[in-house]
């Protein structure tokens, strides 16, 4: 696990927009937050990027959707996409305020 | 097995999901983790295909309801309004890179006019 965590550290993908303008996209902070979840410190991660958690819940169910087709599986992914939604775009445009 | 509709005990088994109902709902749900891809262009491009493939698999569901499982078509529908908001704010987050980017090269050049613009607005 601290394998993986000091590899993610070390391997960052830059967002050209923060890099070159300075000016942050929606995504900023994704990979910092998942690194800092990874090392147990929930409180960094949240502040890093609200959106962490659900997103990663978004996928894991949508992939669990996809392979037993769950009889909610589709309302369960809309409520998921929009919570997502919201923490997303709300993170983002707090960030730029 | 994946149905649930309880109307067609007879055909039921011989129902087939929707093609492409799984591609609509898993690039309707990736269109915003793509906004952050171009600048937005990558979300409104999956929301656009997303929503191509949504039109075509609600046309071959309603000829033939009977035909295809509900299950797919719920996907479908839940992918299609994925694709909806993430194309729409992909759009957004667009319009509001390029703003930030040209106030920002305004503000390097120094063009007067351009600087007044960015007051009026900012106030």
């Amino acid at each position: 696990m601290s394998g993986l965590i000091h590899w993610l550290e070390d391997h960052l993908l830059s967002c050209p927009y923060k890099a070159g303008l300075g000016i942050e996209c929606p995504g900023c902070g994704f990979q910092r937050a998942l690194v800092a979840l990874l090392k147990g410190d929930f409180a960094e991660s949240f502040a890093l990027y609200p959106a962490l958690l659900p997103m990663l819940m978004l996928f894991g169910v949508l992939a669990l959707h996809i392979k037993y087709s769950f009889k909610h599986g589709a309302m369960a992914l809309k409520i998921l996409f929009v919570v997502n939604v919201v923490l997303i775009f709300g993170g983002w445009i707090a960030k730029m305020l | 097995m994946h149905e649930e509709t309880g109307q067609e005990p007879i055909d039921s088994h011989f129902q087939l999901p929707i093609p492409n109902a799984t591609g609509v709902l898993v690039l309707g749900i990736l269109s915003i983790p793509a906004c952050c891809c171009l600048g937005g262009l990558g979300g409104i491009v999956m929301g656009i295909i997303s929503l191509v493939m949504a039109s075509k698999a609600q046309q071959l569901y309603t000829a033939d309801p009977a035909r295809y499982t509900v299950a797919s078509f719920k996907n479908v529908s839940a992918g299609k309004i994925c694709a909806i908001i993430g194309l729409s704010l992909s759009a957004l987050t667009l319009v509001t890179t390029v703003v930030r980017v040209i106030l920002g090269l305004a503000s390097i050049m120094a063009i007067p006019e351009l600087e007044k613009v960015m007051e009026e607005f900012l106030k």
